[in-house]
């Protein structure tokens, strides 16, 4: 076979070519399409990818100081964050310490201790607001008398204090001057009955600070364990609120 | 693109579509796919007119896009693969002189079934060579190789050529000339 056939073999292969049917502009707007399409996906890349970083670069270039601005420029002014880690200490501080005081006075109770938090006592531990009158500082300090096991209810704060409210149906209520200027309430409660069913002490620091500590006739830390009287009368809950040892503040 | 390139374009398409075509149908043997690969290496000259307009052989330019797009697609796994599992029914031609139509076909057949078998490389060689009538310097700058290597490709790629002709031939019972 000679390059002269070879060369007559491709041109007669090519004898019966099908009709041509090409239009530029036809692939012209098909081009045009395509790169239109590629500078799109280009730049949903791009930007894709600077929100990436920019989400992981955001973070570590604030500065410190302005995420504590930032945190404190929070919802609302009323509704505070969640205690900070200090307020937990100084609440367990102070449940120690009552509970220690309790065991010195009343060496006859046993199992003593204190939950105390900071914070509302019914809040849950992921709660990060306090609502305006809610104690900074509230709980229980728990114990068992020959009776069975009870509590004294403790709160700390700007709780609000009207001495005509307070006192009002008490058996007694009478007010103790203290040297520092703060002023103790006392009262028990028989709620129509023959028996004391309530006893509180309030203690109101010249500053609005107020601490109150309470005994019930149930253990007001479950809410059950009825009994004919309180386990511990007002003197003992004065004693205890007027503990300067005890950093109400 | 500034509409006079485009138009300039335009031009060019229009004017040498039809033989990339046949071009790209030696290389590959399938009219549809002949045709995609034109309008494939069309697109990529589109996207690179502002810069190539100006070259002195434009058609040169364009049959080397062509190549570089058959062997592109040719190394893709993925690539399309026709089936040909038929023969297309012989429909007679009544306008034309049998004899003459017969030797056509017979040609036509020969060349083109045995240019398919023949290896891509050295096929590409033998289309720029005897179909698009170019001397040795313009198929080594169309394929980006030395003029010896055009040579040397097109000799063995005629030797694989006669080889299966004639085994073609020696399979139909015909003699080849």
């Amino acid at each position: 076979m000679s390059e002269q056939e070879i060369r007559e073999g491709m041109l007669l292969a090519v004898w019966d070519e099908p009709p041509l049917d090409f239009d530029p502009d036809t692939l012209i707007r098909r081009v045009e399409q395509k790169k239109s399409r590629r500078r799109a996906l280009v730049a949903v890349g791009v930007a894709t990818a600077m929100i990436v970083v920019a989400s992981f670069a955001l973070p570590g270039l604030l500065p410190r100081d302005r995420e504590d601005q930032l945190a404190s420029e929070g919802p609302a002014p009323s509704a505070s964050v969640r205690p900070s880690e200090p307020d937990d200490k100084r609440a367990q501080r102070i449940g120690d310490l009552l509970s220690e005081r309790l065991m010195t006075m009343r060496p006859e109770l046993a199992d003593v201790y204190a939950t105390t938090r900071s914070g509302h006592p019914y809040s849950g531990p992921t709660s990060t607001t306090r609502a305006p009158g809610d104690p900074d500082i509230s709980g229980h300090v728990l114990f068992t008398d020959q009776i069975g096991p009870t509590a004294l209810r403790v709160e700390v704060g700007k709780l609000g204090f009207g001495k005509s409210g307070f006192c009002f149906g008490a058996l007694a209520c009478r007010d103790l001057q203290q040297k520092d200027g703060s002023v103790v309430t006392e009262a028990e409660f028989t709620d129509g009955g023959p028996d004391i069913v309530r006893a509180e002490s309030v203690r109101v620091f010249q500053d609005g600070l107020v601490v109150r500590m309470g005994s019930f006739s149930y253990n007001p830390a479950t809410g059950a364990g009825l009994r004919q009287t309180v386990p511990l009368r007002v003197s003992v809950l004065t004693t205890l609120v007027t503990d300067n040892a005890i950093p109400w503040r | 693109m500034r509409k006079a390139d485009e138009q300039g374009f335009r031009e060019f398409a229009a004017a040498n579509a039809a033989s990339l075509r046949r071009t790209a149908y030696l290389f590959c043997g399938d009219w549809h796919t002949a045709e995609d690969l034109m309008q494939s290496s069309l697109m990529k000259m589109y996207m690179a007119w502002k810069r190539i307009k100006d070259l002195d052989n434009l058609i040169a330019y364009a049959r080397k896009v062509l190549l570089r797009t058959w062997l592109d697609e040719k190394r893709r796994p993925w690539r399309r693969a026709e089936q040909r599992d038929g023969e297309l029914p012989d429909a007679a031609d009544l306008t034309v002189d049998p004899d003459t139509t017969s030797a056509k076909l017979w040609a036509r057949e020969l060349v083109h079934t045995a240019l398919l078998q023949v290896p891509p490389r050295q096929r590409a060689v033998l289309v720029l060579r005897y179909f698009e009538d170019l001397s040795v310097a313009e198929v080594a700058v169309a394929m980006g190789c030395s003029e010896g290597t055009v040579k040397s490709q097109t000799a063995r790629g005629l030797a694989t050529l006669r080889t299966i002709v004639e085994k073609l031939d020696n399979s139909s019972g015909r003699v080849a000339s």
